[in-house]
C-alpha cells in the first residue's frame, strides 16, 4: 500500500459509522416486523377469501350434512368444549386452580 | 467461529424466518453498509435512508442469497441499486449536486482542507467511478468483491478505481505513486 493510499483511507475513515448503532438496527427492525407484519395480515386476508368462498361453494351440499349430524354431535361437541376450556385453564396452572399452590 | 461462517450461520437461521438472527446481521454489517452509502451520495441521511431501504430489501430476499456469499458485498451491491434509482428519481438529483455535504457537520481530526478537497472530488466523480472508489480503496473490497457487488466486469472496476484514484490523488495534491 502506498502512501497516497494510506491518506486516502485515513480521510475515508473518517465518514465510517460507529461500529455498534443500536438506534439504527432498532429502526432497521421496526421496519422488518411492520413489513413482516403486513405480509402475515395480506396473507391471513388472502386465506380468509379462499376460505369464504370455497365455502359459499359448498356450502348447499354442506348444510343438510350439518343439519343431520347436529343432533347428535351437538352433546359430544359440548363435552369436548367443556373439557378443552378445562385442560386449558388446569393446564396452566393446575395446582393453583386447585388451590393446592402455597 | 470465524466471522464468514458466522455469517452464513446467521444467514441460514435468517432464511428460516429468525428476525433476531437478521437483527445480529444488521448490528454486524450496519457499519460497512453505511460507510459505504455516505461515500457514494455524499449525503449522510439520505446514505442512511438508503442504508434502511436496503435492509429492509434484503429481509425480503434473503432465500436468494447463496451458501457461501459475501453478505456484506451482497449488501453493498443492493444498496448501489437503491442508491442508482434514488439518482435517476426526480428531486434526488442534488446527491451529485454541488451541494455535495457542503452542510454537513464533520468532526476531522486530519486537516479539514484535506477532507473537504477529498469530498469535492468525489462529488465530481461519476456514480459508478465513486462506487468503485468507496469499496476498493475505501472499504478494502478486492476488484473481483467489487465487480460481483456492482455487477460490473472486473475490468471496468480496475479502470474505475485507478481514474477514480488518480483524480482523488491530484485533488489532494498527493503524488499518485501507483500509476
Amino acid at each position: 500500500m502506498t502512501q497516497a493510499d494510506d491518506r486516502l483511507k485515513a480521510l475515508f475513515a473518517l465518514d465510517d459509522a460507529p461500529a455498534l448503532d443500536p438506534a439504527f438496527s432498532h429502526a432497521v427492525m421496526e421496519q422488518v416486523m411492520r413489513q413482516r407484519l403486513r405480509e402475515e395480515v395480506a396473507l391471513l386476508c388472502a386465506v380468509s377469501v379462499v376460505a369464504a368462498g370455497v365455502l359459499w361453494l359448498i356450502w348447499p351440499t354442506l348444510q343438510p350434512v350439518l343439519v343431520a349430524v347436529s343432533h347428535w354431535l351437538a352433546p359430544a361437541l359440548g363435552a369436548i368444549v367443556v373439557a378443552a376450556c378445562a385442560a386449558i385453564i388446569l393446564g396452566a396452572r393446575p395446582t393453583a386452580a386447585l388451590g393446592l399452590a402455597t | 467461529m470465524s466471522p464468514a461462517s458466522l455469517d452464513e450461520a446467521l444467514v441460514a437461521a435468517a432464511q428460516g424466518g429468525s428476525a433476531e438472527a437478521f437483527s445480529r446481521l444488521v448490528e454486524r454489517h450496519q457499519q460497512a453498509l453505511r460507510a459505504f452509502l455516505r461515500r457514494s451520495c455524499g449525503d449522510w441521511a439520505m446514505a442512511d435512508d438508503l442504508a434502511q431501504e436496503t435492509f429492509l430489501a434484503a429481509w425480503s430476499r434473503i432465500g436468494r442469497l447463496t451458501t457461501g456469499a459475501s453478505v456484506r458485498a451482497w449488501l453493498c451491491g443492493i444498496g448501489y441499486n437503491k442508491h442508482l434509482t434514488a439518482i435517476r428519481s426526480a428531486g434526488r438529483e442534488r446527491a451529485r449536486g454541488a451541494v455535495y455535504q457542503a452542510e454537513r457537520d464533520v468532526t476531522v481530526d486530519a486537516a479539514p482542507e484535506d477532507k473537504i478537497a477529498l469530498e469535492r472530488a468525489m462529488a465530481d466523480l461519476p456514480p459508478e467511478q465513486r462506487a468503485c472508489v468507496a469499496l476498493c480503496l475505501a472499504a478494502d473490497f478486492s476488484h473481483p468483491e467489487a465487480a460481483e457487488a456492482l455487477n460490473m466486469p472486473l475490468g471496468t472496476v480496475k479502470s474505475h478505481v485507478s481514474r477514480g484514484r488518480a483524480r482523488l490523488c491530484q485533488a489532494l495534491g498527493v503524488s499518485d505513486d501507483a500509476s
